[in-house]
C-alpha cells in the first residue's frame, strides 16, 4: 500500500471517529435536560453534577471531534475522545452490573432502543478505531 | 509528544467550557439545578400555600392513601382510575387556577405522571408538582 | 505459630467457599399486555448458585401500583424461586417502567441490592386530544376541534359522537388518514358555568364497541371577576372506556 492510499484511509477513519462524536455532541447540546436525565439514570452522581456535565460534555465532544477532523490540536482531541469512550464503556458495564436497565444516552435518542450488547459493540468499535489512530500518530512520531 | 497531547487536551477542555457556560445561561430557567424536574414545573410547599385560593390541589396517590388523609380541599386524581376521576376533577378547575399535584414523597413518580397527563391530554397550563410531596406538607403543617 | 497459619489459611478458605450468590434469569422483563388487561405480571426467576443460604431483607416496588410476592424468605444453596411483580395497569397508557428493589444479605455489596425492572407497553385504543375543552362564562361560543386517532391494533372504521347535554353540539369529520377524525364541538350558550361530556362511540369491537369521553365545560369566570351565582353541576360520570 502506498503511503498516499494509507493516508487517505487514515483520514477516513479520522472523519468517521470525529463525525460520530460531533453527531453525538450536537444531539445532546439540543436537549441538555434529556441528557442530564440520562446521566442521572446511572445513579452515580448528584443531580447538580449531572446537569453541569450535561451542559459541558457535548461541547467537549464536538470540539474534540472537530479537532480530529481538521487536525488542529489533533493529539489532544484524540486523547480526550479515547478517554471519554473508556468512561462511557465503563459506565455502561457498571450500570449493567448493578442491574440498572437504562439508555446510555450516548447518542441521544438514536440509541434509545439499542440493547446492551449492540451498545457495547458500537462503543468498542469506536474505541478500536480511536486506538488505531493513536498508534499511528505515535508510530509517525517515533520514526 | 506526551506533553504536547496533554497541552492540547487541556486547551480543548478549557475551550469547551465557554459554550457550555453560554448554554447554561441560556437554559438557566428551563433546567432545574436541584432536582430532576424542570424548575418551572416545581413548587415548594410555601409557594403553593401562598397561592391561596388560586391553587387547586390534586392528590395523585392511590385511593387508600387519599382516603386515609389528604391536604384539605385536594381532589383525588390517580392513574388507577384516571378515566373516572378526571371528569370529577375538571369542573373544579377554572382558567387562571394553578394546579398543584402531589404524591407521597420526593421520590415518587405519580405526581409527575399525573401532571404530565393533565398538560398533554387535558391541555391545562400552570400544572405544578409539589416538591417533597405529602411528606413535606406534613412537616410544614 | 503453626495454628495461626492454619487459622489464617482456613479463614481464607472459608471466605472463598462460603459464597452466597443469587443468579437471576432476567433483570428486565418486557411485557405487552393485551388491550383491556387489568394487570401485567412479571416473574423474575432466580437460583442460589452459591454455597450458603441467602435471606431476603426487603422487596420494594417503586410505585404503589405494583405489588410483589417473594414467596420465601430464605433461599438455600441450589434452590430456585421467583419474585412475582404484579403491575396494576389501571388507566395508565403508554410505556410504563416500574422497578422492584430487592435487598439480600449477600456479603458482596454489588450483589446485595438488585434492581428488577418491569416494562409494560400499554396500548391505547384511541388517542383523543384534547380530552378537555372549555369556554369561559360569557365567552363567544366558537367551535373547538378535537382530534381522534385509532391505534393500529384498534381498527375502528367509524365513530359517532353523542353529547350528554343539549347545550353542546358536535359534528364528526374524517381526518387526513384512515382511523383519524376531527370532532367539532360548539356550545349554544356560554352564560352559565356547566360541565358535561361528549361520548365518542367507536364501531370496534363489533360485539362490545368501546367508547371514550371528552369533557366539555363552561368554566366560571377567572378568579378576581365576580363569582357566578350558579352552582357548577358535576360532570357526567360517562368518563372512561366502556364496554
Amino acid at each position: 500500500m502506498t503511503s498516499k492510499t494509507s493516508n487517505i484511509i487514515w483520514r477516513i477513519v479520522d472523519l468517521i471517529v470525529g463525525g460520530i462524536f460531533i453527531y453525538a455532541g450536537v444531539i445532546k447540546v439540543l436537549d441538555p435536560v434529556q441528557f442530564a436525565n440520562d446521566i442521572d439514570n446511572y445513579k452515580m452522581l448528584p443531580w447538580f453534577v449531572s446537569v453541569c456535565l450535561a451542559l459541558y460534555l457535548p461541547w467537549l465532544e464536538i470540539f474534540c471531534g472537530l479537532a480530529v477532523i481538521f487536525q488542529f490540536l489533533y493529539r489532544g482531541g484524540l486523547s480526550i475522545l479515547t478517554a471519554l469512550l473508556a468512561v462511557f464503556i465503563g459506565a455502561t458495564i457498571f450500570a449493567k452490573m448493578r442491574g440498572l436497565d437504562i439508555t446510555c444516552g450516548c447518542f441521544g435518542h438514536a440509541s434509545k432502543n439499542w440493547n446492551f450488547s449492540t451498545h457495547l459493540l458500537v462503543d468498542l468499535l469506536i474505541l478500536l478505531a480511536a486506538l488505531a489512530l493513536f498508534s499511528r500518530v505515535w508510530g509517525a512520531e517515533k520514526s | 509528544m506526551k506533553l504536547r497531547a496533554v497541552r492540547e487536551g487541556l486547551l480543548l477542555i478549557a475551550l469547551a467550557c465557554l459554550p457550555a457556560i453560554g448554554e447554561g445561561i441560556y437554559f438557566r430557567d428551563k433546567i432545574s439545578w436541584q432536582s430532576p424536574i424542570p424548575a418551572s414545573e416545581l413548587v415548594t410547599v410555601d409557594q403553593a400555600r401562598a397561592l391561596g385560593d388560586g391553587a387547586i390541589w390534586v392528590d395523585a396517590r392511590p385511593d387508600e392513601e387519599f382516603a386515609r388523609d389528604h391536604i384539605p380541599g385536594a381532589f383525588s386524581l390517580n392513574e388507577d382510575r384516571w378515566n373516572e376521576l378526571l371528569p370529577q376533577f375538571l369542573p373544579n378547575w377554572s382558567p387562571g387556577k394553578k394546579v398543584v399535584v402531589y404524591c407521597s414523597a420526593e421520590s415518587c413518580n405519580a405526581a409527575r405522571e399525573v401532571a404530565k397527563r393533565l398538560r398533554d391530554e387535558a391541555q391545562l397550563t400552570d400544572v405544578f408538582v409539589l416538591q417533597g410531596g405529602w411528606e413535606e406538607w406534613l412537616k410544614k403543617k | 505459630m503453626k495454628t495461626s497459619i492454619l487459622t489464617f489459611t482456613l479463614s481464607i478458605f472459608l471466605c472463598v467457599a462460603a459464597r452466597a450468590e443469587l443468579k437471576w434469569e432476567q433483570n428486565t422483563i418486557d411485557l405487552h399486555p393485551a388491550m383491556g388487561d387489568k394487570t401485567a405480571v412479571a416473574h423474575f426467576k432466580y437460583q442460589n448458585s452459591g454455597t450458603t443460604p441467602v435471606h431476603f431483607k426487603s422487596v420494594r416496588a417503586s410505585c404503589g401500583c405494583t405489588t410483589t410476592q417473594s414467596q420465601k424468605e430464605v433461599v438455600n444453596p441450589g434452590e430456585k424461586g421467583e419474585i412475582v411483580a404484579t403491575f396494576n395497569i389501571g388507566d395508565r397508557t403508554g410505556q410504563q417502567v416500574k422497578t422492584v428493589t430487592v435487598q439480600t444479605d449477600d456479603p458482596n455489596p454489588s450483589q446485595a441490592t438488585i434492581v428488577l425492572t418491569l416494562k409494560a407497553m400499554i396500548a391505547q385504543a384511541m388517542e383523543v386530544k384534547p380530552a378537555f375543552v372549555y369556554w369561559q362564562s360569557g365567552e363567544e361560543p366558537k367551535a373547538k376541534k378535537i382530534w381522534v386517532k385509532a391505534s393500529k391494533d384498534f381498527p375502528a372504521k367509524n365513530i359517532t359522537v353523542k353529547s350528554n347535554s343539549p347545550n353542546f353540539e358536535s359534528k364528526v369529520e374524517p381526518g387526513s388518514g384512515s382511523g383519524e377524525w376531527t370532532i367539532e364541538v360548539m356550545p349554544k350558550d356560554t352564560s352559565h358555568p356547566m360541565g358535561s361530556a361528549l361520548v365518542v362511540q367507536s364501531d370496534y369491537p363489533k360485539d362490545a364497541p368501546k367508547s371514550f369521553s371528552v369533557n366539555v365545560q363552561i368554566t366560571p369566570p377567572p378568579p378576581g371577576a365576580p363569582a357566578a351565582p350558579v352552582a357548577i353541576p358535576s360532570a357526567s360520570p360517562a368518563g372512561g372506556v366502556k364496554h
